[in-house]
């Protein structure tokens, strides 16, 4: 008699668990800035001037990083978009003493604003230097506040905050298909970045869904991880520019 | 001790004794009446979405708008759209703060103060009606009325351009500095002169296998920038027959040059001299798959390979190298871009690379050259044309004789806009009124004396005929997605109102009642159109699937081959281009290119614009000149360093950004900044690159020659600590902070 197997609850979910995650294809990336406007625009993150901006304060959660390779006339530039990691052994998590970063169990690197305390322990441990500080209280001089979206809380002076993979996109997707009494399909959630980005180098989707876009870009032999010797186990994937899957 | 009585007894006990006394509470079925009424559409927490038209350059990009509680939230690309797939650039995202930008007018302004003063009085609309109307009419010679707009959108074109016509006037001139840094006017003589189209060629990106851009800068602002990214990414990895390859011939290394696989740094001017030669390599070699070439040898006839080598610093071989790369492959594409266009010889340049589609049969041809399908309706036949330097330079002329009594001035700034020596702002001095339609206060409309501020596109009405269009005829529709936040007033609306005041011939050639009639009765010409993309029984339900889809489209794509009936008949020759200033005196080339994020300028007064950083030298929130590590080094400046930048013309001060990217004999500022109004975000902050600018030389005509001005540097001795993204370590390298 064969004996039942019985999968509990738990494992049922961690079974189902997606883990969230984005690949970027250097390859089809031009800089053109449209991710870094879209990210400021979804997620009300504030603009600091040019004084502040000079000091390093500036607050893009996503940034083009632009390295320069041999000397003119051999001269050549790569363009590299950064943004937060959502490292499975993220350095920023265990430094927080107040837990205002922790790991979400779908992968996401998460910031609870209302617990930061401004320590920027997270900051220093990031080796990608994403987490941006709140040196000010965001201004947003009338009517510009009524571009704020809604759906994403406006950060206050002394805390940190950083790209979260448009939750509020990712909560949205699945509460619309849980009221429809379906599943979320690959490609549905875009954040912000992804939705703008005009070649396409940006896709975001579950890297645990073997049936993904991103999983299927994931395993490309194109494919890196940034810092990856560091052990931080990033869910951003990088495809290396300049040569072809084909 | 009496029993206690628990809860759940009590109201089994309540419940029965309730319903066996037939007390069941009855209540009347009134519905409440809240003070205020939401919107029927409108959920709490819900957002509506709009589809639109992009209106931060020309391009037309698709838009959809996130809508919550009446205001707009959110601007992203419309995914159905077949321009640009639901993609959007930095400065489409940036729309909102068009709409909600603290410096707007709230209504229509009369500069109280005089011209230049900046003291504004509102006036009532009615009045500012009844001024221009009284304007108008006692107006002696209806050539004294002079209009100038930038790109209008095509149905505000429309009625303006029936407006001047019924009324008399010369047609009004179109110019703004983003299409005039394209080279559009000189792109739409190109196609008229070789396939007798006014419509600008589409060239396609996506498929070619071997890309050569001679200044095309097709990733950041020329053209359609979206579409053609969208292009490029299917260039280099979506598709089977691999990656494609990418050369960009061009002076000082572009944020699209960097994308390509190699980068040509040829001198200033000589991109149609090189195409020249390449076209003469592969017909004498007979390069290609594509047949013989002696039917196109005679146009490379006087075409000298080693004088070419020269002239553009090339070795010969090197020049061979890239002939074979271009010619043996089964789809190359060559694109003459924005910057062959401010030279000197740019007609000659542009047919020279245009000939190298010809040679090797790319016209109509996957992964080539077409032209766009007509939108199959009258009334969308004829979108605005551009105007060139000739048109502009007549206009400032008639006004500074006193020949203009009204001028008009919509979407465009020419006294930031077009060069210092065009004389703008002294020729406007002459003109009794001058009436702005800007919804800023920007540097012409400050020398205006009354401010009539029209809506923002995301208020607004209107269409846009796509072009360069991308497979199939578009037309982008563009709707209010938001009551107007002030009291503005569509200029369209505000012509439609004139005429009917006028009466007459006037109110006859424009009889809607206000401009979303008119849209709608346009919009009536594609109903019932078999290749459209939807249809319905009505016009009236084909208009609101208008507005609902964002336009209208063809179902399928429509690409159609043209013909090179106006080919070059004899031998072509590319002159070198002329330069202003001599070189002794000043030593560099001056590159002025357009600003990714701020374009011409007309982005400066948005703070997400400003500070997105420039991708190249990551720099935000001011002007740089970027130079080549070598120069700098015999010049003995550094990164940050404060210099005097002069030509034969003017001068002006910029931070230095040591730039390995360029020629050592070339140096480059982006456009942009340097606003003295405009609002808060774009005053007081960098220098304008067109204050260098010096006429064209005389013997060449009247060409907008923005790249053939000369300058030299000096250090002025401060220091100005650009808002870089990036850290240097003094030698030029960088690192993140």
């Amino acid at each position: 008699m064969a004996k039942a197997v019985r999968v509990s609850a738990k494992e049922k979910q961690d079974e189902n668990r997606r883990r969230w995650g984005m690949v970027i294809d250097l390859d089809r990336c031009t800089g053109c800035q449209a991710c870094v406007v879209a990210c400021h625009a979804e997620n009300n993150v504030p603009v600091v001037g040019e004084q502040e901006a000079a000091r390093s304060h500036s607050m893009h959660w996503i940034r083009i990083e632009r390295y320069w390779e041999g000397e003119y006339p051999n001269v050549k530039a790569r363009f590299m978009p950064v943004l937060c990691q959502h490292c499975g052994e993220a350095p920023c998590e265990p430094v927080c003493p107040v837990f205002a970063t922790y790991h979400t169990p779908e992968g996401l690197n998460a910031q609870v604003y209302n617990r930061c305390i401004g320590t920027r322990y997270c900051g220093s441990a990031c080796p990608y230097k994403v987490r941006v500080f709140n040196w000010f209280r965001p201004d947003f001089p009338e009517p510009l506040e009524q571009q704020l979206n809604p759906d994403v809380s406006v950060r206050q002076r002394g805390i940190i905050e950083k790209c979260s993979f448009c939750v509020q996109r990712i909560r949205r997707v699945e509460l619309d298909a849980d009221a429809s009494g379906r599943e979320v399909e690959d490609g549905e959630v875009q954040p912000a970045c992804v939705q703008s980005c005009p070649p396409s180098a940006l896709i975001f989707g579950d890297l645990n869904d073997p049936e993904s876009e991103a999983s299927q870009l994931a395993r490309s032999r194109r494919a890196f991880r940034l810092l990856d010797f560091l052990g931080t186990d990033p869910a951003v994937i990088y495809l290396k520019g300049g040569e072809t899957n084909v | 001790m009496g029993k206690e009585i628990s809860r759940r007894t009590f109201l089994k006990v309540a419940a029965g004794a309730a319903t066996a006394s037939g007390l069941i509470p009855q209540v009347r079925r009134i519905a409440l009446e809240p003070f205020v009424r939401p919107p029927e559409e409108e959920l709490p927490g819900r957002a509506t979405w709009f589809a639109s038209t992009c209106r931060q350059c020309p391009a037309g990009c698709g838009i959809i708008v996130r809508v919550i509680n009446g205001r707009a939230r959110k601007i992203e690309g419309n995914p159905n759209h077949p321009l640009n797939h639901g993609k959007l650039c930095a400065r489409g995202q940036a729309g909102l703060q068009v709409l909600y930008n603290p410096d707007r007018l709230h209504n229509a302004v009369r500069q109280s103060g005089g011209r230049g003063s900046r003291i504004f009085s509102p006036i009532p609309w009615s009045e500012a009606l009844d001024e221009l109307t009284a304007a108008l009419q006692s107006l002696r010679d209806p050539q004294a009325l002079a209009v100038l707009a930038g790109q209008p959108s095509d149905h505000l074109y429309t009625i303006l351009a029936s407006f001047l016509e019924v009324v008399g006037a010369p047609p009004a001139v179109i110019f703004d500095l983003h299409t005039a840094l394209d080279g559009r006017a000189e792109c739409a003589s190109l196609s008229s002169r070789w396939f007798g189209e006014h419509q600008l060629p589409i060239y396609d990106l996506a498929h070619a296998q071997v890309v050569f851009s001679f200044g095309a800068n097709l990733l950041e602002t020329w053209m359609s920038p979206v579409a053609q990214s969208v292009a490029y990414g299917q260039m280099r990895q979506s598709r089977l027959g691999g990656r494609g390859v990418f050369v960009q011939f061009e002076p000082r290394l572009s944020a699209t040059g960097a994308s390509a696989d190699e980068w040509i740094p040829v001198p200033p001017g000589t991109e149609g001299i090189i195409a020249l030669a390449l076209g003469r390599i592969i017909v004498e070699e007979n390069l290609g798959r594509a047949g013989k070439h002696s039917d196109h040898a005679h146009l490379y006839r006087n075409v000298s390979v080693a004088d070419a080598a020269q002239a553009c610093g090339l070795p010969v071989e090197e020049l061979r190298r890239l002939a074979h790369l271009f010619a043996e492959t089964d789809r190359p594409l060559a694109i003459p871009g924005g910057q062959l266009t401010g030279h000197t010889n740019s007609k000659q340049a542009m047919d020279a690379v245009m000939a190298l589609n010809v040679i090797m049969r790319r016209l109509g041809r996957h992964g080539g050259v077409f032209t766009p399908q007509p939108v199959p309706a009258e009334r969308f036949a004829s979108p605005a044309p551009t105007s060139n330097l000739t048109e502009i330079l007549d206009l400032v002329e008639r006004m500074r004789s006193g020949d203009i009594e009204i001028f008009l001035i919509h979407g465009a700034n020419p006294i930031y806009e077009l060069p210092a020596w065009v004389g703008f702002k002294e020729a406007l001095e002459e003109v009794p009124l001058v009436i702005s339609f800007s919804p800023f206060v920007d540097e012409t409309a400050v020398q205006a004396d009354l401010i009539l501020p029209d809506h923002t596109y995301l208020e607004g009405w209107g269409y846009q005929v796509v072009s360069p269009g991308a497979d199939r005829p578009i037309i982008s529709g563009q709707q209010p997605v938001t009551q107007p936040l002030h009291d503005t007033r569509s200029t369209a609306d505000i012509l439609l109102s004139l005429a009917s005041r006028l009466g007459g011939a006037v109110a006859r050639a424009l009889p809607w009642e206000d401009e979303a009639g008119f849209l709608e009765e346009s919009s009536a010409q594609l109903h019932d159109n078999s290749i459209s993309t939807y249809d319905a029984r009505t016009p009236a339900g084909f208009w609101s699937l208008w507005r609902q889809h964002g336009g209208w489209w063809s179902k399928r794509a429509i690409k159609r081959e043209p013909e090179a009936v106006g080919m070059p008949k004899g031998a072509m020759a590319v002159p070198a281009a002329a330069f202003q200033g001599d070189k002794g005196t000043y030593p560099f080339h001056l590159m002025p290119y357009s600003s990714l994020t701020l374009s011409d300028g007309r982005g400066a007064n948005q703070p997400w614009l400003q500070e997105a950083p420039d991708p190249m030298t990551t720099a935000r929130w001011n002007t740089w000149i970027e130079i080549n590590p070598e120069s700098a080094r015999s010049l003995a400046i550094k990164d940050n360093d404060m210099v005097r930048v002069t030509s034969a013309y003017g001068s002006l001060q910029a931070a230095v950004v040591v730039y390995p990217g360029i020629r050592p004999d070339t140096v480059a500022i982006p456009t942009g900044q340097g606003h003295s109004d405009y609002g808060r975000f774009a005053t007081t902050r960098g220098a304008n690159v067109m204050d260098l600018l010096t006429p064209s030389p005389a013997e060449q005509g009247n060409k907008f020659a923005f790249c053939a001005t000369r300058v030299r540097i000096e250090k002025v001795g401060q220091v100005k600590p650009l808002a870089r993204l990036e850290d240097l370590d003094g030698e030029g390298r960088e690192s993140i902070r």
